[in-house]
This record gives structure tokens, sequence and C-alpha cells, in this order.
């Protein structure tokens, strides 16, 4: 019996994964906020907690994630693309290339069969291919940011906005809703512009089915829709994406536990 | 038409004279700072760095003991001819008893002072370079009595016109292909023409007896180099971040001494090897660097990175104007009369260079060899291609490189930065993921 556990110190919110005999045993996340070191602390006590186990019971734990040096207790790290590689390839053996949109970058992975990173490609500069943006513009829509993607479904077309910038494609959104534009268009248009980045990052390192997304940003309908669309394919989801980077980690921290046997 | 322009600074906007003193003052400052800081991480990582490297280390004081001596050199009546980039003969410099030293800059806080000039997008090597002849900041620039600019890229072509303002700039034209008679030509004449100009400065003609010196003295500095290059071949005994240090202080030391110093590195080193004496651990992840070049002190940024990740890389090549392509080349001179040692520096410093602003029908192949070479013959497992932004010519010929890569089944990482330091948490994630894949890839 082996059990490990890996956390994810994302921008916006901490998550923890514990697995047990490559099996998810808990999951608990929390927002980051101002002070993600004692969050951590607290997220994976919530995971403990749930999983009814206690510190000791845990032979290794990895951290990664943009605050990958806030989580103190953790015994190794791993890089956000290479806890998406185990990720991926470990929902979906059969996944080659694994997309990860979360709340501040985006980044996309290629991996072999053994969830082995081959190549990445990251989007780390400019919001517009990630979360907050769909943040931004659902505030710009005055919609709640969790119904943008059922709205943007019932649209037949997507109005034309500038994809460029968050900023840039804020002042269109706000000229198309003067324009009387219809809603579900504009927020197609935003998840097209969305999905517009993602997959120009992603050709960029080739698109090698079976094609995987996960982040925060995989849960969005509206995103999916639009990605799919532009990519011309299937993409596989795992049931609770938003794990995924705190799962690859904890299936890091199993090898590495098992290396020390 | 031309009498139609008044002479007075064609780009250079009026600054005061205490804004000058006070940038230049704080600027050195901190300049200094990056430069001991950079040292300290050397010496961090090796731990046991040879008592030899702590030459390089004065020598790389930009405003240390090689810019006094330069001063003394030239108040006693030595010229010195500034260059920006290594077309430039050394050789024909030397043979005329001039001082030659690279004048490009690496500092980040002077690409600001280039921005109230040059938009952002221009690269940042050329609005640094200009930034610190604003503030007089280069000793070496500051000294030089004439500077030969190449006019490899648009940036550099520009620059000339921007340092013309200061300094009488002599633009040397190499061609954009070189595999044709003509054109090959054409750059034996500017070698000729560049030849006259330094004879007339300096008052020195370039004797027969002087040129065969100058080619001997530049051959011994290679032979000195290419020891140095041998001995990154195996399980590291120098690291990456060194050996790029005691190439690029070549472009600014005394090259005799600089050759007497690298020879006595490289006795250490090679007891070392014997001794199995590693700076870093034999099975650290092998990195070659290739891209735009990277000038000290402020663009150590990304050798640091690789060498301080975790996981560990170690620079074993690069492919940089800036490093491993200073003095790879000797000048071949088959017969010791001028006519062909001229020949034999023109060929030299074209044939041998693979600089991006060359074309081919078959994509700057000569670039594509020496990269596919020298990773075999070091044992590189991935290579980083490093382009600043505003660097057009190396980041378009990147596809070209990634896909011969791609078929030798090398991984290559594409690193875009800026002249800038607050982008190092970004890279770093990029820089480290990288290294893990190389990592995973070798216990494979």
């Amino acid at each position: 019996m082996m059990i490990s556990a890996g956390i994810d110190m994302g921008t916006q919110r901490v998550k923890v994964a514990i697995i047990k005999d490559k099996q998810i045993i808990a999951q608990s996340q929390n927002f980051s906020g101002f002070e993600p070191a004692k969050v951590a602390e607290q997220t994976l006590k919530e995971a403990l907690e749930s999983a009814k186990l206690s510190r000791e019971d845990i032979e290794h734990i990895t951290a990664t994630g943009a605050g990958v040096n806030m989580a103190s207790f953790a015994d190794s790290t791993i890089s956000m693309m290479g806890a998406d590689a185990k990720a991926g390839a470990y929902y979906f053996p059969s996944a080659r290339t694994i997309m990860d949109v979360g709340a501040e970058d985006a980044r996309a992975v290629k991996c072999d069969e053994n969830g082995v990173m081959m190549d990445f490609v990251v989007n780390a500069r400019c919001a517009a291919g990630a979360g907050t943006f769909i943040e931004a513009m659902a505030r710009a829509l005055e919609v709640e940011m969790n119904d943008m993607g059922s709205l943007s479904l019932n649209a037949e077309r997507a109005s034309p906005i500038n994809a460029s910038c968050v900023i840039f494609a804020e002042s269109d959104v706000v000229s198309l809703i003067h324009r009387e534009e219809p809603k579900s268009e504009i927020a197609r248009a935003i998840f097209d512009a969305m999905a517009e980045r993602v997959s120009s990052m992603v050709n960029r390192l080739g698109v090698t089915p079976d094609v995987v997304l996960i982040g925060g940003v995989a849960k969005d309908v509206g995103f999916v829709a639009s990605l799919k669309r532009r990519l011309g394919i299937d993409i596989l989801i795992p049931e609770e994406p938003i794990y995924a980077g705190a799962v690859g980690a904890a299936l890091v921290a199993a090898k590495r536990a098992k290396r020390r046997h | 038409m031309a009498s139609k322009i008044e002479k007075e600074p064609k780009y250079i906007p009026e600054m005061a004279q205490s804004e000058i003193d006070e940038l230049n003052k704080s600027i050195k400052a901190a300049s200094i700072k990056v430069i001991e800081d950079n040292i300290e991480r050397m010496k961090k990582t090796w731990k046991n760095r040879p008592k030899a490297m702590e030459y390089f280390d004065e020598i790389s004081n930009l405003f240390g003991k090689r810019a006094k001596e330069l001063e003394e050199q030239k108040a006693a009546g030595k010229k010195i001819i500034g260059y920006s980039c290594i077309f430039a003969p050394i050789e024909l410099i030397l043979a005329a008893d001039a001082i030659p030293v690279r004048v490009g800059s690496g500092w980040y806080d002077t690409a600001k002072l280039g921005d109230r000039i040059m938009p952002v997008e221009i690269c940042p090597v050329i609005r640094s370079t200009v930034g610190a002849k604003m503030v007089s900041l280069s000793p070496y620039l500051e000294l030089s009595d004439a500077i030969v600019i190449p006019l490899t890229c648009d940036g550099r072509t520009k620059l000339s016109e921007m340092l013309s303002d200061f300094k009488p700039i002599w633009y040397m034209n190499p061609p954009r292909v070189k595999d044709d008679t003509h054109t090959l030509d054409m750059w034996k004449k500017e070698i000729l023409v560049i030849k006259e100009k330094i004879e007339k400065l300096t008052g020195n003609k370039i004797t027969r007896q002087k040129l065969k010196e100058a080619i001997e003295k530049m051959q011994q500095a290679t032979k000195a180099f290419r020891r140095l290059q041998e001995l990154r071949k195996g399980a590291p005994v120098i690291n990456g971040r060194d050996a790029m240090l005691v190439n690029q202080t070549s472009l600014w030391d005394d090259i005799e001494r600089w050759t007497q110093k690298v020879n006595e590195l490289c006795d250490e080193l090679e007891k070392r090897v014997e001794q199995k004496d590693y700076s870093s651990y034999p099975d650290t992840p092998r990195v070659m660097i290739t891209g735009t070049p990277m000038i000290w002190p402020d663009s150590w940024k990304v050798p640091n990175l690789i060498e301080e990740s975790n996981p560990q890389g170690v620079v074993v090549v690069d492919e940089q104007c800036s490093s491993d392509r200073i003095l790879y080349d000797p000048v071949g001179v088959d017969e010791w009369n001028m006519s062909d040692m001229l020949n034999a520096i023109s060929e030299r410093y074209i044939m041998a260079c693979t600089c991006p602003c060359f074309t081919s029908e078959h994509g700057n192949e000569d670039r594509i060899n020496w990269i596919i070479d020298r990773i075999k013959e070091y044992k590189v497992d991935g290579v980083i291609y490093y382009v600043v932004r505003g660097c057009i010519l190396y980041a378009m010929e990147y596809a070209r490189i990634k896909k011969v890569l791609d078929k030798m089944g090398i991984p290559v990482y594409y690193l875009d930065t800026e002249y800038t330091r607050e982008d190092v948490g970004q890279m770093k994630t990029r820089v480290e993921a990288f290294l893990e894949m190389l990592e995973a890839r070798i216990d494979i």
C-alpha cells in the first residue's frame, strides 16, 4: 500500500489530491487568497480528513504550480508541465497532447505512453488565453461567469472581437453591447477568441491525438465547444479537470516514494 | 543634397549633463553589482572553482583593470578600434598596432534609455548600446577612436547611424549570400577598405611581417580556445557559464595574455579530468544554447537559470557569436605573402560564420551543420533556442532549426525574452520544465 499526495499551488486556487495505489482517494481545493502558504496547509488538512488519514500516512508529497515554493512542507517539486503530462496519461492512457488552461495561463504538453513529457509550449504572457479572460468579459456582459458557457451555446454566430489583449477585447465587448448585439453572440465571440489563442499555441506544438483538456477552464462548456470547433477534433476531458495538476504531482510523488523503498 | 542637412545629432535627444552624470553613476553601480552577483553565483554552483578563473573574473569587470589599461595605452598614443560584432577582422587591427575591443551592450538598464529614441519592438541589444552611449557608460565605447559596424541585421545598420553622431563609423557590408564568387569578391574589397582605414587612423602601415605576426597571435588564441572547448566534450569539468565568460572576455582582453591565461586554466582542468573532479554531476542534462548573442553581464540571466535550475543543466556548448563561435576558426594561410594572407582573412570572416544574416538555397546550412556537429560531439541532450524580442533573423530561423532537430530527436525549446529582469520567474518555470524533460529522457 502506497499513499502519496500532490499539491497544485495555482494562482487562483490551491488544489490537493491524495492517491493510494494509483487511485484518487481524496481531493480538496481552496482559494489561494493572500496567504497561500497557510491555505496550502489547510487544503492538505481537509484532504486528509476526507480520506480519514493522518499526515504520517503520506509517504511523499510533491508540489507544483506557480506558487510551488509556498508549499514548504512538500518533499519535492515538479514543473506544471511535467504534472500535466502525468495527469493526462493517467486519466486517458491514449493521451498524447495535453492542454491545460488555468486562471492565469495556458500551456500544452506532449507526452509518451508513460506520461513522460516530450515537448511543451507556454502562453504565460497574455491573459486572453486564460480563465481570467472569461471572468473579465462576464463582468463586462453583466452575467455570471458560470452562465457564460451555456449562454454562448445559444448563439448561431459570433460577433467579431479583438482577441489579442484582454483590455482591447473588453473595449470591443463594450461597443458590441452598445450596438445591442445579442449577449449570446458576444459570449460565443469571447470563447472563440480564447479558443483561437489556445489553439494557435497548441498548433505550434503540433496536435497529436488523443487530445486532453485539463485545468479549471476545461469545465466551461462554452470554451470547450469553441475549442473543439476550432481544432476540428474531439477533446477528452476528465471529470474533475481542475485537480489534474495535483493528481499529476501525486503520481510523481508515488514514483519518488517508491524509488526510496 | 547633403548640404541641406544641418550638422546636428541625428537621433540622440539632448540631455542635461547632470542627468547624464546621475544615470551613469547609478547604472554603473548597478552593473558592478550584477557582475559581482554573477561571479558569486558561478562560484556557488561550481564549489571547487579553480583559481585560474579569478583572472577572468577580474577582466569581466567592464569598469575595472582592462578599462584602465586601455585608458593608459590610449594616453600613450595607441589607437583603440571598437567593433560591434565578430565580422570585424581583428588581425588587421592588431597588425596596425591598434587595440580591438567589442562594444555591443548587455546592459538591461540602458535599454530603457534607448527607448527614448526607438520603439520597444527594436532589438534590445541595439537599444541598450545606444542607451549606453547616451550616458557614456561603456569605457570601451568611449575610448574607441573609430567603430567597425558590420551591417549584419537591420538593427546594426541603424545603430551605425545613431553612433555616428559620436564616433567615426566604419561600415562593413557582409554579403547575404556566401556561395557566390561575386559576393565574395565584394567582401574581399570590404576587407581592403577597412585595412586602409585602419592604416590611415593609426598611421601604421600593415606590413607583411606585422600581419603574419597578428595572424599567428590569433591562431594561438584559437588553439587555446579549442583546447578549452575540447574539455567540454566529456563529463563537465567546467560549467557553461564559466566557459562563456572565458570566451567572451577574449573580445576585450589583451589577446596574448588571454591566450596564456586560458592555457593555464586548461592545464588545471586537464588534471581534473584525470581526477574526475567535476564542476557538475556527470549525469547532468547537457544543454546547447543557440540564438541571439548573450552579452555580459545582464544576459547571464539565462545560463544562470539553466545551471541553477532544479533539476540542474549544464551548458556544454553554444552556437553564439558571443561565445563558442568567437575564436573557433583560425585564419588558414597557404603562403605568407600579403595577398594570400588578406584572402585568408577575408575567407575566414565570411565562410566560417554561421550568422543568420546569410541565406542559401538549403536554408543557411552552415549554421545547421555547425549545430548538428556540435550536438554529436558534445553529446547534447537538448537545445535552448534563445531569442530576444526584436531579433528577427534568429527568431525567423527557429522553425528551420527546429525541423532539423526534430528529425534528430533532439528536444529544442524556444526561450524568448527581453532586456529585463522581470521575467525571470516565468522563464524559470519554462527552463525547469525543459530540464525536467531532458532528465526524464535520460532516465529512459
